[in-house]
């Protein structure tokens, strides 16, 4: 078998000098227009005070909460699509994104008007959701059957997704506007507190996945040989589930639904580097949070002082490049 | 002699219906905001309106008796919610509305009326669309209104009063410097959505003598950057709500807000939305209503007056 990390030695460094890129882009561009010369003294506690409030209480904590949530989604990306052995598994398959739909519309609903009300909503309806799915989960035994699991997910992920329509159906069309814009996703809505509250709920979590990492390679192999080979596979499938959901229930708290980072990312990572998951999710977690903060950085600029959505944004730009690098691998592979 | 008498007949049948017609062409000549003509019998009895501002529109020339529906969201006035509610204005119930037996239907200039519209005339009912989204579709909208109901004296009127009480209200006794403002619209917080120049409340900012930092932007409403408003230093943020203190908080609450110095120094203006929200007869109370509390904000304790003359100049 060999170790899988040594392969991934020679990536890490582009991916680090990448990651610090996206957070030099960040940090000069936005709808304020600040020349690169201003957001460095702004950054050393000098300049004038309105572009000093822009980069260290807009921009920076906007940075940090970009590479915590892009890493987020593309690690449980990463997992899941192990756990499930479905290339098409994102962070939001198994319904975490119509429960947490369904808590920040339904917060709306009854006038939460506090800035971190519908956060704390979306995380109730997200932890609301995957009690279901596991307890449906579950009827099939301990084991956490893929097949059922999935479908779990998408039952669920329908009916919260009704439930949502339903409730906005009866709406007034300013409380369906404040639905839909948080819907989108952003990474302006939370601050420092938000990205404190992130990283310290989402530390332990992504432990465990790392403790996980060589279970998940194992189970590529399919669930069989990984039993032989020494796996737990049950507990480390229910570690697994557990873990990505909780903290995509966070990341979807702070930052709304963006989608493709978890889809994709993954993906071309495996496609420039193969499997391995103890190399794959660091490198996951790196580029996921790069992607995700240049993609905010085009969002706050190309029609500033106008913004994009960031997932327009993440799809925009990541899906021709990922047809590309698919097209090429795809060739590869034929020769 | 058969096929002859078959084509008397069809021949007998076009004249009647030419004729008919020719009877409801009374007020063909009327056109809607969408250039279709509007046929009515007779001067409109049983209107429905689907949207609160031509609802508040109906009342205020008087017609409000003729009222036999309104949508859920006509909250002003307040003899308004003793109309019958036949839903939504924005993708209407046809069932609900036709139950009402109108003879005219104010229907909301929206694509997403097309449908309903095509369904409506397909029942034979009369529709009215009306554009009534800033305070200068006003007088086009009373005075097409009027006509339909056959009172186009009292648009006139209408016009005439809302006309003069604007200009005094824009002339009222404040000290013209006090009034000097860069406002910036609060809609929502996260993502920030503010209003551009195409806004009714942008054209109250303008009556008031003040500015709204967005208004270079076209569009009704738009998703800024919060560094973007951060930038562009506006002197109040200007919320609209009915619920003034929790909005308040709220604002000053939004992580990263207080990097606005009109945040931090409690230059928050909280308007109440059944006046600021729908293009109305009431706009010089309006506008009254925002040059007091801009000038009461400057002369105020938390919100002192600061570098007038910087603000001058940027502007």
């Amino acid at each position: 078998m060999g170790s899988p990390v040594p392969q991934w030695r020679g990536v890490m460094v582009p991916l680090l000098l990448f990651w610090l890129l996206s957070v030099a882009i960040g940090l000069t561009v936005g709808g304020a227009g600040l020349a690169p010369f201003d957001v460095a003294r702004a950054l050393t506690g000098e300049g004038e005070p309105t572009a000093r409030a822009i980069v260290l209480e807009l921009r920076l904590p906007r940075i940090a909460l970009g590479l915590l949530v892009g890493g987020i989604l593309a690690v449980t990306g990463a997992a899941l699509q192990a756990l499930v052995r479905n290339p098409l598994a994102d962070p939001y398959l198994l319904g975490l994104s119509g429960g947490a739909s369904l808590g920040a519309v339904l917060a709306i609903q009854m006038g939460v008007a506090s800035p971190w009300g519908m956060p704390a909503a979306a995380f109730a309806g997200a932890l609301g959701a995957i009690a279901v799915v596991y307890r449906l989960a579950r009827v099939a035994g301990s084991a956490l059957d893929s097949r059922i699991l999935l479908l779990a997910g998408v039952v669920v992920g329908a009916f919260a997704g009704a439930l949502t329509s339903g409730v906005l159906a009866v709406s007034e069309s300013a409380a369906v506007r404040s639905a839909m814009l948080w819907l989108l996703g952003g990474l302006g809505g939370v601050g420092w507190t938000g990205v404190l509250a992130l990283a310290a709920w989402s530390a332990p979590a992504l432990f465990v996945l790392a403790l996980e990492a060589r279970n998940l390679d194992l189970l590529s192999l399919g669930e069989e040989p990984a039993q032989h080979l020494g796996a737990d596979v049950a507990r480390t499938k229910r570690r697994v589930y557990v873990a990505a959901s909780l903290l995509t229930a966070a990341a979807v708290a702070a930052a709304g639904i963006i989608g493709f980072v978890g889809l994709a990312v993954p993906h071309l990572l495996r496609l420039l580097r193969g499997h391995g998951h103890r190399g794959l999710l660091p490198a996951a977690f790196a580029l996921g949070g790069a992607f995700l903060v240049l993609a905010d950085a085009l969002a706050r600029s190309l029609f500033a002082p106008l913004e994009l959505p960031v997932g327009v944004v993440t799809a925009v730009v990541g899906v021709p490049v990922f047809a590309v690098l698919l097209r090429r691998s795809v060739i590869g592979v034929k020769r | 002699m058969a096929r002859q008498r078959a084509l008397i007949s069809i021949l007998a049948g076009v004249v009647i219906a030419t004729g008919c017609r020719a009877d409801r062409q009374v007020t063909a000549s009327i056109l809607d905001d969408w250039g279709r003509p509007v046929v009515l019998a007779a001067p409109a009895r049983r209107i429905v309106s689907l949207a609160p501002a031509t609802t508040e529109l109906v009342f205020a020339l008087g017609l409000g008796g003729r009222l036999v529906g309104r949508t859920t969201w006509c909250a002003y006035p307040a003899e308004a919610r003793a109309v019958a509610d036949v839903g939504n204005g924005i993708g209407p119930n046809v069932e609900a509305v036709a139950a009402q037996r109108p003879d005219l239907v104010l229907l909301y200039a929206s694509e997403a009326n097309r449908a309903a519209l095509e369904r409506f005339e397909a029942l034979g009912m009369s529709v009215a669309v009306i554009r009534l989204d800033l305070a200068a579709d006003l007088r086009r909208a009373a005075r097409l209104i009027g006509r339909l109901a056959g009172d186009s004296a009292a648009a006139e009127v209408l016009i005439a009063s809302f006309d003069s009480a604007l200009s005094a209200a824009s002339q009222a006794a404040v000290p013209a410097h006090r009034l000097t403002a860069r406002i910036y619209v609060d809609i929502e917080g996260n993502p920030p959505l503010t209003l551009g120049s195409g806004s009714y409340v942008t054209e109250i900012i303008r009556a008031a003598g003040a500015e709204n930092v967005f208004a270079d932007l076209p569009q009704p409403s738009a998703v800024v950057s919060l560094e973007a408003i951060v930038a562009r230093e506006p002197d109040f943020v200007l919320a609209i709500s009915s619920d003034t203190l929790r909005r308040r908080a709220s604002i000053a609450g939004r992580p990263g807000w207080r990097s606005l110095r009109a945040v931090r120094e409690g230059r928050i203006v909280v308007v109440p939305g059944d006046l600021y929200g729908q293009p109305s007869p009431r706009m010089p109370l309006a506008v009254r209503d925002l040059r007091e509390r801009i000038a009461a904000l400057w002369t105020g304790g938390s919100g002192a007056p600061r570098r007038r003359g910087a603000a001058a100049q940027r502007g």
